[in-house]
């Protein structure tokens, strides 16, 4: 029954990737425009139809048209594989992109396996997607945890050598995780731990930690709270003088683009290791600024970036492989070159986790500016991959 | 027909009427989603039936006990974490997760229940909401569960020979008789002097003590069923999906199982099964059009609460038992 | 010896204060829940979207160009006419059925979905800021107070007077008080019922704006804000007896002292097991909660 089920699936397929050859290419997009993460999906959104709108206008992929098709995940796995399902199979999509959290990203990948078909996350940066939980359909163009925790170490060890670091994370799995990351990392280049404290999500009050804080003396506090957790962390610690004399620091969610705003001067000298920066000095990503903000009247953020490449990336596989055929396409995409605002990525063969060169950048007068840079090659710690 | 002189939205003939309607409509999606090869609308239908028992668990509350509960998604949640761990971890069976999940439900249930049972009207819908926040919290934060990525990997369960869930039809069936055969399991049990135990606590359960019944005895063992129930549908998702995630058993999901009762008819039972597929469909439909599907089904349930407060089956239930009625009255028609 | 004053001092001295600051913001989100429910029997679910629209409007003013001030006065009353409105045109009609405790939390639940999509596409998902009006800190006793905190407490502190002293001291009071106590003896005393009902409910939905307005400096402007406050209200309201004033005040003081030192010493991802917890345990000694209805005490 389960060989029956596969061929009749492989045959369906086989029919519709012969009928879809002359027509556009469907490019489905899975991400919540709804929910916790809609402002990150909002970034992806506009990312993608930038980049739709000159791939089309250029000539398109092969010549033929990119056609996004659109699907609100509410930020909710069980939705998020829903939607997917039904662009696989009702818009027969070539290839699939979006999802946000680390859950979406995991569960969407099993059901591009079942229907074989290729997806990337140009957002999640759980290692495990591209570690211990990696899968042959899926690929990760963003830039993963570790990579992070490695340009910001980078740059901690080098201004701030044997500093004495207090860390703020989110009490969940994945905030507990990114600052056990960041502390092997910065504890292996010469760095102390002073104090450790974990506040709940969506946490209202962060004054009962500053007791804690205080007492221990850092000269260095990280924190990997994201979203509007940061704007109440960081207003409340500018309210209470805690930002003085201390260097913050944090994971590359913590000060977007969308919370920038809402933080306001208490953001100002905050630094965190990214995949991408407005400020990275090329031509290409002068020009892709340009462009988005005259699209969208607001500034890139890592997340538009990076799902402004994605399209990039799977134009120049489809293009390579001459087919949007999956085995094609994926044989294509291994060890592919192909360039984006932050300059020429890499895709590993082994873990299909993207390559790239990291910066650590500083808030300053509300812009990110780059402060360090961690070639790629150093960045991406070994392959842990063993699926494939 | 004895009993048309109570045109009641439990009117037992109309409602059968409703019943046969839904799984016949049913089969009848089945043979043809299997003849045109479909396979998203079949899974999506399978969802709209998993969520129909959640809802199914909430109506036996709500609508036969009185007890509104908004935190019902944890039993849901538990059944599909014990199915998935028990697919993934300890042996491929449909039959096997099934029963752990349905032990793990009613003794989770029982415990809830003893929590939850002592407090009234508003009190017990509050205490269940905290009830399931805080597990839902617990899950989220361990490691071993999978924290907030959930459990992927869980391969397509076993059910006999040849067969599984990983075939869309065939699982949308053995979907359809679990959830059929639950309806039936219910409406029976309503029938018994329990049932009619229930619908005295419904009406005035004050009274109850003096008819020489311990009306908390009865109220925990419907929590347990009703825990039970939602079990078991929780326990069919992972077998579907092939992954659980803490989001299964937050107040979405418990918020969307109350939707589907009210929309389909509080204390019709099958109401429960005909809101979740109306629901199920109508936001598959609108999420593509808007990222605001959320006004749509809140402007929806808001109407419905003021003006059909009866929902879909109570109201149109005492119409079509009117029409049986004229039918039989006539000599046209009836049995 | 001289760590334990330490201790004492640097430690828990702020943390009980902090905790104070916080709890002055839940009392007046369940002092709203609790009147209302007091008076109408209605458990507002939508209670939490009514104070992040009270936040959203000290934005809306502020961005017209009127000073904190004039947002802080304008806002509860605006609040109050949306309460009213809503009331009447959404809440009356189901009032009178059967099963009016079941309706009225749908009802609301329903609005609360609504409205905060309606917040998502009038502001947007992103969160906001509202500029603190007073700045600077205050150093007490060698600790550390934000002047606007200070502030808070205060305002706070007074809105919890003036309502006591409105339901317990004025005829207005007496008038809400007799109408939760008995509604039929009340209406046929010539009380005007529904409109003490529409007014009540509104009193309340300003309690909540007015919370939005003073808590949106610290806490910011985001759509799913109140979602935050619900199950900590939630609570507070049921362990001081629904429909309690003085049941809601200490309640929510205790509990947020509870949270605030039990965060010293274990992980404050239990502070949620631990509040429920404690509602259990009181509603098992007292089903009823602390104290008593709205009409009793």
């Amino acid at each position: 029954m389960k060989t029956k089920l596969m061929t009749t699936l492989i045959a369906a397929t086989f029919t519709v990737g012969a009928q879809a050859q002359t027509g556009p290419i469907r490019v489905g997009v899975v991400t919540p425009l709804s929910g916790t993460y809609a402002g990150i999906g909002q970034q992806v959104k506009w990312g993608l139809d930038l980049a739709a709108k000159e791939i089309n206008g250029g000539g398109g992929v092969m010549g033929r048209q990119i056609e996004l098709i659109y699907e609100d995940e509410e930020a909710n796995p069980a939705v998020a594989v829903q939607k997917a399902e039904k662009l696989f199979q009702v818009g027969k999509v070539d290839f699939l992109t979006g999802t946000v959290n680390s859950g979406s990203t995991l569960a969407v990948g099993q059901v591009a396996e079942r229907n074989n078909r290729l997806i990337a996350t140009t957002v999640s940066f759980a290692d495990s997607i591209t570690a211990d939980k990696c899968s042959a359909n899926v690929f990760r163009v963003n830039a993963r945890a570790g990579m992070q925790s490695a340009a910001l170490a980078d740059w901690m060890a080098s201004t701030k050598p044997n500093a004495n670091v207090f860390y703020l994370g989110p009490d969940y799995e994945m905030g507990r995780s990114t600052v056990a990351a960041f502390k092997s990392a910065a504890e292996s280049k010469g760095a102390k731990t002073v104090g450790e404290v974990f506040a709940p999500l969506d946490n209202k009050d962060y004054s009962p930690f500053f007791g804690q804080m205080r007492s221990a003396r850092p000269t260095v506090i990280y924190t990997s709270v994201a979203g509007n957790d940061t704007v109440r962390l960081f207003t409340q610690m500018a309210e209470f003088g805690l930002n003085r004399n201390v260097q913050v620091v944090g994971a590359s969610g913590t000060v977007t683009s969308q919370n920038l705003k809402a933080i306001g001067s208490a953001a100002d000298g905050f630094v965190t290791g990214v995949g991408y920066s407005t400020s990275i000095d090329s031509a290409e990503n002068k020009k892709f600024v340009a462009s988005f903000e005259a699209a969208n009247k607001a500034q890139p953020d890592l997340y538009g970036a990076d799902s402004y490449g994605v399209l990039f990336f799977y134009k120049a596989a489809v293009e390579k492989a001459k087919s949007t055929d999956t085995d094609k396409v994926r044989t294509a995409m291994r060890g592919l070159q192909w360039a984006t605002p932050q300059g020429i990525k890499t895709m590993r063969a082994g873990d299909h986790q993207a390559m790239q060169d990291m910066y650590a950048v500083k808030v300053n007068g509300g812009k990110f500016e780059i402060v360090g840079k961690v070639a790629a090659a150093t960045a991406i710690g070994p392959d842990a991959c063993t699926k494939f | 027909m004895h009993d048309q002189a109570k045109p009641s939205a439990q009117a037992p003939s109309a409602s059968r009427y409703f019943t046969w309607l839904f799984f016949l409509g049913a089969l009848v999606f089945a043979l043809g989603a299997g003849l045109v090869g479909d396979v998203f609308f079949l899974r999506l239908a399978t969802e709209a039936l998993i969520f129909g028992g959640l809802a199914l668990s909430v109506d036996l509350l709500l609508g036969r006990v009185g007890l509104l509960p908004l935190g019902q998604a944890l039993f849901f949640g538990l059944g599909a974490y014990v199915s998935a761990l028990v697919l993934k971890e300890w042996h491929n069976s449909f039959w096997l997760s099934v029963t752990v999940s349905l032990v793990a439900s009613a003794l989770a249930g029982l415990v809830g229940g003893i929590v939850a049972i002592r407090a009234k009207g508003v009190y017990f819908a509050l205490i269940s909401f905290g009830l399931a926040q805080v597990v839902s919290k617990v899950v989220f934060n361990t490691r071993d569960l999978g924290a907030s990525d959930g459990i992927i990997g869980v391969p397509g369960a076993a059910i006999f020979p040849g067969l599984t869930s990983a075939d869309p039809i065939g699982f949308f069936l053995v979907t359809l008789a679990t959830i059929f055969g639950l309806y039936c399991g219910l409406t029976y049990l309503m029938e018994t002097p329990f049932g009619r135990q229930l619908s005295a606590i419904r009406t005035n359960e004050h009274r109850i003590p003096f008819l020489g019944f311990d009306p908390w005895r009865y109220k925990l063992l419907a929590f347990v069923v009703a825990a039970c129930i939602a079990g078991l549908s929780g326990a069919l998702y992972p077998m579907l999906r092939g992954f659980v995630s803490p989001e299964l058993m937050f107040f979405q999901v418990s918020g969307n199982a109350v939707i589907n009762v009210i929309v389909g008819g509080t204390g019709t039972l099958i109401g429960s099964l005909y809101g979740s597929t109306l629901l199920t469909g109508l936001k598959s439909v609108v999420g593509s059009f808007t990222a605001h599907h959320q006004i749509v089904i809140g402007l929806l349930f808001v109407v419905v609460v003021i003006v059909f407060p009866r929902g879909l089956i109570g109201y149109l239930s005492p119409l079509l038992q009117r029409r049986l009625s004229f039918r039989h009255a006539t000599g046209r028609g009836g049995q | 010896m001289s760590s334990a004053l330490d201790w004492l001092q640097f430690v828990l001295a702020p943390q009980m204060v902090n905790g104070l600051s916080i709890g002055v913001a839940v009392v007046l989100m369940a002092l709203g829940l609790t009147i209302i429910f007091g008076l109408l029997d209605v458990i507002n679910m939508a209670h939490g979207e009514f104070y992040a629209i009270g936040a959203y409007g000290a934005v809306a003013l502020i961005g017209l160009g009127m000073s904190f001030w004039w947002a802080l006065a304008l806002t509860p009353l605006l609040m109050a006419v949306l309460g009213y409105v809503t009331e009447r045109g959404l809440i009356q009609r189901v009032f009178h059925s059967k099963d009016r405790h079941t309706l009225t939390l749908l009802l609301t639940f329903g609005v609360g979905i609504v409205l905060e999509d309606v917040l998502k596409i009038v502001f947007g998902a992103n969160p906001l800021r509202v500029e603190a009006p007073i700045t600077g800190a205050t150093e007490l006793v060698g600790l550390f107070f934000p002047n606007y905190r200070l502030f808070v407490m205060a305002v706070g502190g007074l809105l919890i007077v003036a309502v006591w002293v409105l339901v317990f001291r004025t005829s207005l009071g007496a008038i809400v008080r007799a109408a939760a106590f008995d509604r039929y003896m009340s209406a046929s005393l010539g009380v005007p019922i529904s409109r003490v009902y529409a007014a009540t409910f509104a009193f309340g939905v300003a309690l909540a704006g007015i919370s939005g307005v003073l808590l949106a400096p610290i806490y910011s402007v985001f759509p799913t804000m109140g979602r935050d406050f619900v199950l900590i209200a939630f609570s507070v309201v049921i362990i001081g007896g629904m429909g309690s004033i003085k049941g809601a005040v200490l309640a929510g003081l205790l509990l947020t002292q509870v949270q605030s030192i039990s965060s010293l010493f274990i992980s404050p991802v239990w502070n949620d097991p631990l509040l429920f917890g404690i509602m259990v345990l009181v509603l098992m000694w007292r089903p009823q909660g602390l104290y008593g209805k709205l009409g009793n005490a």
